[in-house]
């Protein structure tokens, strides 16, 4: 029998900052806990504070100890920005 | 009929009415006793006391969360061990129950050795059940207020602490016309700027640690106090020693506390106008020389996102009145009335048209533009600005 690991995906729409932070480790912990890869659709997300990024090192951190990765797709321009200012995307993978 | 039972009937009723108001005294006793103290232990003990004296009982004991009694041993263990078992000798029991005001279930049991309970003692031990009960509600909720404030305290003074880790003075250093200040959007945050001089030489740090509040700033604290180390340590290899040192130091603990810092490490040298700086992650940081405005993009991600590589050097020769601006997102991120951000553009226009300004004038300037724009929006993240400009002698000594 062959496993093969399955690739979750969540879109996120809206702010992401430091309101939101709590409710989004709760739903990607959940996840991970039976995925080692999780993609995080960005395109309709206009904002991102620190407590978010830092919510996003934290799952791909964690992604990458089981093996797999985080997957930042399609963020738009506003998110793009701020991962490029930060220079984390060179950290994450964007597609 | 007998001639004395109109007689007895009088003396029924008198002893009845006597009864009624022994029972409001001892309502109006035990009242009292409620009223007077906010201490558990101390109302409940003296409550039951009162009350066994009132219902001429040998032992009390009332069970909630807590189980307290009074009256000798041997009752007492009876009441609170053995309640399944037949009464030894002539003892009789007498229970009440009530419904606390988070639902739990409040148990007063009274044991008498000589004589039964009567109606009245049984309404009596309902009152003082519900009396008890109460109490100890109000006991704990004054408690539990009492921690909050406790709490609350220690959370304001250890926010002191942590801002106080921030440097309060700028130093007197020729030739470097310097401005430093950051407001927290809470007592406390991650923001941090801190600088040293050695031999003549300043070294500086500026960062944001993710997150908000006192656990972004007791991180901020361990930052800086690794940077002051780096600057004595490693100051005189460059920058990129002193960032590296930096990413060794705090790594680990900001990658296990699930945070990171952005963190621009730098040095300006009066003497040579020279200016040194490693940036991971951090931004806006503006550069303006002869009235140029370049900014200056992160070369690393920020300190705790993934090891840093041996970091890149930015330097330049800076002439007099050529300045680094390094702001926080803050300041760029704050919202004004209409939704919109401050951003990077507005405070870039501002730096630019005012170019002949001290640091601690636009320094000023950019705080005050940027509360004018916020207007009664909230204040959204910590604003920190750090303004190193490059000034002859005598300027320099001007501005100090």
């Amino acid at each position: 029998m062959n496993i093969i690991p399955t690739v979750s995906e969540i879109e996120l729409q809206g702010r992401f900052d430091a309101h939101e932070a709590e409710s989004f480790r709760e739903i990607v912990d959940g996840i991970l806990a039976n995925s080692a890869s999780l993609s995080v659709v960005l395109t309709a997300v206009d904002f991102v504070d620190s407590t978010a990024l830092a919510e996003l090192v934290r799952a791909m951190k964690r992604c990458r100890e089981a093996g797999g990765d985080l997957i930042l797709v399609k963020p738009s321009d506003p998110v793009r920005v701020i991962l490029e200012l930060t220079r984390l995307d060179a950290a994450f993978t964007i597609t | 009929m007998s001639e004395t039972e109109p007689d007895s009937q009088v003396e029924l009723l008198a002893g009845a009415l006597v009864d009624a108001n022994d029972q409001l005294l001892a309502l109006y006793e035990l009242t009292s006793i409620t009223a007077d103290s906010l201490d558990e232990r101390e109302v409940v003990t003296r409550l039951l006391d009162r009350a066994k004296t009132l219902l001429n009982a040998d032992a009390l004991v009332f069970e909630a969360v807590a189980t307290y009694s009074v009256g000798d041993r041997e009752p007492v263990e009876y009441l609170t061990t053995a309640r399944h078992h037949q009464p030894v000798g002539q003892s009789v029991v007498l229970t009440a129950t009530c419904i606390d005001a988070s639902g739990e279930t409040a148990t007063v049991s009274a044991l008498r050795r000589r004589a039964e309970f009567g109606t009245a003692d049984a309404k009596l031990l309902d009152a003082v059940a519900t009396m008890l009960s109460s109490a100890v509600t109000t006991a704990r909720m004054h408690q539990a207020a009492v921690e909050q404030a406790v709490m609350a305290s220690d959370h304001e003074t250890a926010s002191h602490l942590a801002q106080s880790a921030l440097p309060r003075w700028l130093p007197a250093l020729p030739g470097a016309d310097l401005f430093a200040r950051s407001e927290p959007a809470r007592s406390a945050g991650g923001d941090l700027y801190c600088y040293e001089v050695i031999d003549a030489v300043l070294y500086f740090a500026v960062g944001d640690v993710s997150g908000k509040g006192l656990p972004a700033a007791l991180m901020m604290t361990n930052v800086i106090s690794a940077s002051k180390a780096a600057f004595h340590r490693h100051g005189s290899e460059g920058s990129a020693a002193v960032l590296r040192a930096v990413d060794l130091w705090m790594h680990r603990p900001l990658s296990d506390a699930g945070m990171f810092a952005t963190l621009i490490v730098g040095s300006f040298d009066p003497a040579s106008r020279r200016l040194q700086l490693s940036n991971a992650g951090h931004s806006p940081v503006l550069l303006s020389c002869d009235g140029v405005l370049e900014p200056l993009l992160a070369q690393h991600p920020p300190v705790g996102v993934l090891p840093l590589p041996d970091p890149d050097v930015f330097t330049e020769e800076l002439s007099v009145g050529d300045q680094l601006i390094v702001a926080s997102d803050g300041i760029t991120e704050q919202l004004g009335g209409d939704g919109g951000m401050f951003g990077d553009d507005r405070l870039a226009a501002l730096v630019k048209s005012n170019t002949a300004m001290s640091a601690a004038e636009l320094g000023a300037t950019v705080f005050d533009r940027v509360e004018l724009f916020a207007g009664a929006a909230p204040q959204g993240d910590d604003r920190t600005l750090f303004i190193v400009r490059a000034a002859d002698d005598t300027q320099a000594a001007e501005a100090a």
